[in-house]
C-alpha cells in the first residue's frame, strides 16, 4: 500500500491492529514527522475512547433508517475491507450518541463507503465517499458543518439561513435547496445547485447560484462568478482559467446574465462599461435602473437590477 | 370633463390588462424560500390587481401515447400575483404545464415543457390566451421527439 502525503485514511485502521506490518512500519515513519496526522490520531484515539466509556442505549429510529439509506452493495471485498466498509456506519450510529455529548466529531469515509448525516428535523446531508466533515453546530437556530475535503449532498427542508457549511474557501448559506458541495484537494470547491438556491459567502463577497448552477471557489479568494451548467463550454472554460472578457461576453446568452451581472462588480473598472452594455443587449434594462448608478455599482440598483434579471435565468 | 377622466381611466384599464401576459423563471427570481422545491415560477404582468388575477394550470402529459391531465395547485408566494408550479406527476412521459389567466377582460396562457433539469425555457410558449388543445398536443409531440417518446 503507497501512502499518500497525509494517512487520515489509515489512523482507525492503525489503532485497530488492522495494518500489515510494512503498512504499520510506514505509518509509523510518517507519524513521526507529521504534526497533523498525530493530531488525528490522538482526536480518532480520544473518540473510541468515548465511545468505549459510553453506556448501551437504543439509538433513535431516525438513525438505523439513515444508516440503511446509506448502504450501497459491495462488491467481494477481503475480509479486513468488509469489516471497514461497516465501519462508517457504527461510527456514525456511535456517533449520534457522541453528538448528544459533542458536536465536534470528524465523520470520515472511506473510498468505498458513503454515509448520511440526519440535520436536526430540517433535511439530510448525504456524506460520499473519501470525505471528512463535522458537525460544528447542531442547534434549532443554526445547523452548521464544516467540509474538510470531499463531497457532500446536502437536501434543506427550512426557512432560510438555517443551514450553512463552511470550507477552507467560504460558507455555503442554505436559502432553501439542494445542492453538491465538493471540497478539491487544492482547498478550492465546487458548488453545484439542483433546487433553489445558495449564497456562498467569504468576507464580504458573495456569489449567487440558483438552481441548474454552479460557482467555483478558490481558498484566498473566495466564491467565484456562478455559471449556468448548460452555458457554452468557451465560456465555462474562460471563467475557469484565463478570464478572457471578450470571449465570456461574446459566448453569453439572455440566461448567462447570472454571470454578466457578477462580473459586473468583479472586473477592472474600464471593463465594467463592457458587461453593462452586453446585459442590455441581451435583455432591455428595467425601470428603476440607470446606466450610471449600476457603473457606480450602487448595491440598491444592483439588487433590482438582479431580482429583475432573474426572470429571464 | 369628468366624462374624459372616466373614459380615460377605462381604456388605461382596458389597456393594461390587454397587455396581460405570464413571465416564467427560476424558482429563484421569487426571492421566496418556499419556492425551493419548484419547477419554476411564473408570474403575471400587465394586471392592474395581480391578486384578484384568476389563474389555473394543469400538467398535460403524454405516456406511451396516452394523453393525461393532471389539475395543478399554484403555490401562491409572498409577491402578488407571483406562483410557484411543484411536480405533481409521474415521471414517465413528457410533461409540459399549461397556464391559463384572466385579469379584468384579459386573458393570458403559457405553455412550459418540462425536461429532466426542469422548466425549458427556448421551448415555452406565452400566449394571449388560454392554450388549446392543438396548442398542447404540438407541444407535447414535440417535447416527446425531442425525448424520443414513442406517441
Amino acid at each position: 500500500m503507497k501512502f499518500t502525503r497525509h494517512i487520515s485514511t489509515q489512523l482507525a485502521a492503525r489503532l485497530d491492529g488492522q495494518l500489515t506490518a510494512a503498512e504499520l512500519r510506514k505509518a509509523e515513519e510518517h507519524l513521526r514527522t507529521c504534526v497533523r496526522c498525530r493530531e488525528e490520531s490522538e482526536q480518532v484515539r480520544s473518540g473510541m475512547a468515548i465511545i468505549k466509556s459510553l453506556e448501551s442505549v437504543a439509538a433513535p429510529d431516525e438513525i438505523w433508517s439513515s444508516i440503511e439509506a446509506g448502504f450501497q452493495p459491495a462488491p467481494k471485498r477481503p475480509p479486513w475491507q468488509r469489516q471497514w466498509l461497516l465501519a462508517p456506519a457504527v461510527v456514525l450510529i456511535l456517533a449520534g450518541i457522541v453528538w448528544w455529548r459533542s458536536a465536534s466529531s470528524w465523520i470520515e469515509t472511506s473510498s468505498t463507503s458513503r454515509t448520511t448525516i440526519s440535520i436536526g428535523n430540517i433535511g439530510t446531508v448525504e456524506v460520499e465517499p473519501n470525505t471528512r466533515v463535522r458537525v460544528v453546530k447542531d442547534q434549532p437556530d443554526e445547523h452548521r458543518l464544516t467540509l474538510a475535503r470531499g463531497e457532500i449532498r446536502a437536501t434543506i427542508s427550512a426557512p432560510p439561513k438555517l443551514f450553512f457549511v463552511d470550507t477552507p474557501s467560504g460558507t455555503a448559506v442554505d436559502l432553501g435547496c439542494a445542492y453538491l458541495l465538493t471540497a478539491e484537494e487544492d482547498g478550492s470547491d465546487l458548488l453545484r445547485v439542483t433546487r433553489g438556491w445558495v449564497s456562498f459567502q467569504w468576507k464580504g463577497l458573495e456569489s449567487l447560484v440558483p438552481a441548474g448552477a454552479s460557482c467555483r471557489t478558490r481558498p484566498k479568494a473566495g466564491p467565484g462568478i456562478p455559471y449556468f451548467d448548460d452555458a457554452s463550454d468557451a465560456l465555462k472554460r474562460a471563467l475557469e482559467t484565463n478570464g478572457n472578457l471578450t470571449i465570456i461576453l461574446s459566448e453569453s446568452r439572455k440566461r448567462d446574465t447570472l454571470t454578466l451581472w457578477h462580473l459586473l462588480s468583479r472586473v477592472e473598472v474600464g471593463d465594467r462599461a463592457r458587461v453593462f452594455d452586453r446585459i442590455t443587449a441581451l435583455t432591455p434594462l428595467p425601470a428603476g435602473v440607470t446606466r450610471e448608478k449600476a457603473l457606480q455599482l450602487d448595491h440598491q440598483t444592483l439588487d433590482h437590477w438582479r431580482e429583475e434579471l432573474a426572470w429571464t435565468w | 370633463m369628468v366624462r374624459s377622466a372616466v373614459i380615460g381611466f377605462f381604456i388605461a384599464a382596458l389597456a393594461l390588462a390587454d397587455g396581460f401576459t405570464f413571465n416564467i423563471g427560476n424558482p429563484v427570481a421569487s426571492g421566496d424560500y418556499r419556492s425551493k422545491t419548484a419547477l419554476f415560477v411564473f408570474r403575471t404582468e400587465g394586471c392592474a390587481d395581480p391578486a384578484k388575477a384568476q389563474i389555473s394550470g394543469t400538467a398535460e402529459g403524454l405516456i406511451k401515447g396516452m394523453r393525461r391531465s393532471v389539475p395543478l395547485n399554484l403555490a401562491k408566494l409572498s409577491q402578488p400575483g407571483v406562483y410557484g408550479v411543484n411536480k405533481s406527476w409521474t415521471a414517465d412521459g413528457a410533461w409540459v404545464v399549461s397556464l391559463s389567466g384572466t385579469c379584468d377582460h384579459a386573458s393570458a396562457g403559457a405553455i412550459i415543457p418540462i425536461g429532466p433539469g426542469g422548466f425549458i425555457r427556448d421551448s415555452s410558449k406565452l400566449l394571449p390566451h388560454s392554450p388549446t388543445n392543438a396548442e398542447i398536443e404540438a407541444s407535447l409531440k414535440a417535447l416527446a421527439h425531442t425525448q424520443g417518446e414513442k406517441q
